[in-house]
């Protein structure tokens, strides 16, 4: 068998935009090869429809590992390239099944051609049949028989323009959009469980997500901070070149502490969190918020609340996990594994700073007369000066 | 830095360290192995022991099992002598390597004796010892040196009023706290049955515990898989960590009375200037002659301890608390409650503990930083006071 290997990736979303599809393709093929080595044995092709990395076979495995993790792929195979020659595909073919065949038991398998070079002079059912014969032919008083329908193996063949590959199994990838091909976003994010989860669905959709975590030190110790960075650069994983902003917030608590009726604590930190986080976003060019917010989960995450919230900033909020339940948000955390992180026993809150019984139905116009009782501005300024810069990549 | 927090763990000496480095490179060898360097490593071992029983005084009669440290002592002992239905008291201010290795006997419908009523000054009231006749208690783990009070069971007191007042029971010292610290009375081992210690505590290294045990009870192993240790602790012995164990404890023995000295001078001064605040402190720790003197106690009400071990974070100064303030839970210290502190107290306690490598002046820029976080804190923790 050759040592080299083809992988081919198939995209999509992307296939299904119309003038805008090479920006999206490019995206994709930039975010592929970022997160791949730049090893001078690696070749990209780009045919219509697919992306294939020519690379050595002793690294194939491992590098199309990587393409798991990065949004806008549907799927991927790992193949061989060769000349689109019967013979040699019937005998590709007989040396991977014969190993999966058990002596005096049926196996059942089927060839699928997909043939985009219409120049090739057989048509997809033609090749099926030349290469499956010649399979069968070798095989069948083994116990190989054809079954389209229940197949225990597919022989795939893809005949393109730039080459031929054969390949017999298809990885699933992340689908959605490819990072950046949606703009940049920045997600609020906490250290619990949903808002790592709330950041990578937008990574899927196309976006760049960038951080933001309000800190508690040291009315809190740096536990909470530690565990942000470690969820910041999980999900970065997902899509790299992300930025954490880390704003001390432990003097804006105690103000609203000190100042503010006690059953509005919770959502007055919130609307400061969303202030801040809409002059960052600004700042940065970044047009939408991401938030873990999940209605009713929590007496902040009420109707209203949620209204209390939204209306000090007139930039896009995106709460991808607001229609989902608990268990929902914990397997997709578990999935894109920063649950054992989020459930790390760290505090996100000093509970100094918690109400007995928070507002479930807050009314603007208390939290405004609340919101004049602490210089919310000067703080605000103050917080976002101290503000630190993390390049999530360098973590 | 000013680190007030030895109780947790200590630096370690930089005489050990260089002890430990050289011993990791020329002892490699397996000390169960037969050839030369082999037997090598052995004879430190036992050089390391005899260092050991010299510098503790502990006879023929016990023998030392090394150990990862005071939690695998404490387990093995309790669960090599007890498991799963030997009756067992402990007065309920132990370390969690004790109460949860005796709570783990309930499984088997083997409650332990707690006698939390008889330990509210911080220690063990004798008065209760006929309970353990009455109860027929097999064995009492005590802790030496509570770790968040400070408080001293001293036991040769408790052996000999044992003997009267409950014969059939044995006694077993954490003694985690106490070596280097406060005076190991050489008499005390004919009345033990146990006593653990741990490296770390008396600037050792981590990893290496101890276990000194009557060689007359039979301790039924916790690790299987090789005849090491009387049979009673299977693993390679770890050489190196052995002779630094040696070394940290007989650093500390030689050096206990300066030490202790010192730790007794610490300890007023911190009190005093605790006292002298001007800001209404509670000291939970004791003053008397069973003060362990590395060890002080106090509370702050309102603030929480943890607030305010991170505000002195912040200046670099290190402290341990007993409690923590998370929103989401940890409960206040099951020590401090034990002995009738309120929720709040406990909640607002701090431990300051002393090594030898502390002096008055990391005591007064402590007591300068706490008194400024509390005023600085005070106004966020007052509730009710509000103008709304």
């Amino acid at each position: 068998m050759s040592d080299q290997r083809t992988i081919v990736i198939r995209y999509d979303e992307i296939g299904l935009k119309g003038r805008n599809r090479k920006y999206f393709e490019k995206t994709l093929l930039k975010n592929i090869k970022r997160s791949l080595p730049k090893d001078k044995g690696i070749e990209y092709r780009v045919p219509r429809g697919r992306i294939m990395i020519d690379l050595s076979a002793t690294v194939a495995d491992e590098y199309a590992d990587r393409l798991k993790k990065i949004p806008g792929i549907s799927s991927y195979s790992i193949g061989i390239t060769m000349d689109p020659d019967f013979d040699e595909m019937a005998a590709l073919g007989v040396q991977w099944i014969e190993p999966l065949m058990q002596q005096g038991k049926e196996f059942k398998f089927c060839v699928k051609t997909r043939r985009s070079a219409k120049t090739f002079p057989k048509t997809s059912p033609e090749i099926n049949f030349e290469v499956g014969s010649r399979i069968m032919s070798q095989l069948s008083p083994k116990g190989l028989v054809v079954n389209i329908k229940e197949s225990q193996f597919t022989l795939e063949i893809e005949i393109g323009l730039s080459g031929t590959v054969v390949f017999h199994t298809r990885e699933t990838g992340l689908c959605g959009l490819p990072v950046g091909s949606s703009g940049n976003v920045l997600c609020l994010l906490s250290g619990g469980i949903d808002s790592p989860v709330a950041a990578y669905q937008m990574a899927c959709r196309g976006c760049r997500v960038h951080f933001v975590f309000f800190d508690n030190q040291p009315f809190l110790g740096r536990g909470g901070y530690d565990k942000v960075l470690k969820l910041s650069k999980i999900v970065n994983g997902y899509q790299g070149r992300a930025k954490l902003f880390v704003v001390p917030f432990q003097d804006i608590q105690v103000a609203i502490r000190d100042n503010c009726r006690e059953e509005n604590r919770v959502v007055l930190y919130r609307r400061m969190m969303y202030r801040i986080a809409n002059e960052i976003a600004t700042k940065y060019e970044m047009p939408g918020l991401v938030t873990g917010e999940s209605l009713g989960q929590v007496a902040s995450q009420t109707l209203e609340n949620l209204a209390a919230v939204t209306c000090v900033t007139s930039m896009n909020i995106f709460r991808p996990l607001i229609a989902m339940n608990k268990e929902g948000i914990i397997k997709l955390a578990k999935e894109i594994e920063t649950f054992d992180v989020s459930i790390e026993p760290q505090p996100d809150c000093c509970s100094v700073f918690m109400p007995d019984s928070p507002v479930t139905r807050s009314k603007i116009s208390i939290l405004e007369n609340d919101e004049e009782k602490y210089p919310g501005d000067v703080l605000k300024e103050e917080a976002l000066r101290d503000m630190e810069t993390i390049n999530v990549d360098l973590l | 830095m000013i680190y007030l927090d030895n109780a947790a763990t200590t630096p370690m000496d930089p005489e050990i360290i260089a002890w430990l480095q050289d011993s990791m490179r020329d002892q490699f060898a397996n000390s169960g192995a037969v050839y030369g360097i082999g037997l090598d490593a052995k004879n430190k071992i036992e050089e390391a022991t005899e260092t050991i029983t010299a510098a503790l005084g502990i006879p023929s009669s016990h023998n030392l099992i090394f150990t990862s440290g005071g939690t695998e002592s404490n387990n093995l002992f309790i669960k090599g002598l007890c498991s799963p239905d030997k009756k067992t008291a402990y007065s309920g201010l132990e370390h969690p390597s004790i109460v949860e290795t005796l709570q783990s006997f309930k499984e088997f419908g083997n409650e332990p004796l707690s006698l939390l009523e008889f330990s509210k000054k911080g220690r063990l009231d004798l008065s209760c010892l006929p309970l353990l006749k009455e109860k027929r208690i097999r064995l009492l783990c005590l802790s030496h040196v509570n770790n968040e009070l400070g408080t001293i069971n001293e036991p040769v007191l408790l052996i000999s009023r044992l003997k009267n007042d409950a014969p059939q029971t044995r006694l077993f010292l954490d003694g985690v706290q106490a070596v280097g610290k406060i005076k190991i009375n050489k008499s005390m081992w004919s009345g033990l049955s146990g006593y653990s210690l741990s490296a770390h505590k008396f600037h050792g290294p981590k990893g290496i515990g101890l276990l000194a045990y009557d060689s007359k009870l039979t301790l039924n192993p916790q690790l299987h898989g090789g005849k090491q240790q009387f049979g009673v602790r299977a693993g390679t012995l770890p050489v190196p960590l052995i002779r630094a164990f040696a070394k940290a404890v007989e650093l500390a023995a030689a050096r206990q009375q300066e030490t202790e000295k010192h730790l007794l001078k610490l300890h007023a001064y911190l009190v005093e200037g605790l006292r002298k605040l001007d800001i209404p402190v509670l000291i939970n720790s004791l003053d008397d002659e069973f003060q362990c003197p590395s060890i002080v106690n106090f509370s702050l009400p309102p603030v929480e301890g943890e607030v305010m071990l991170h505000h002195l974070e912040k200046q670099e100064i290190y402290i341990g608390m007993g409690s923590a303030c998370s929103a989401h839970s940890k409960e206040p210290s099951k020590i401090l409650l034990g002995i009738g502190l309120t929720e709040e107290q406990a909640r607002c306690s701090l431990r300051i503990s002393f090594s030898r490598n502390n002096n008055f002046d990391e005591i007064d820029k402590f007591l300068q930083a706490l008194k400024s976080s509390y005023q600085v804190l005070l106004s966020t923790f007052l509730k009710g006071t509000l103008d709304r």
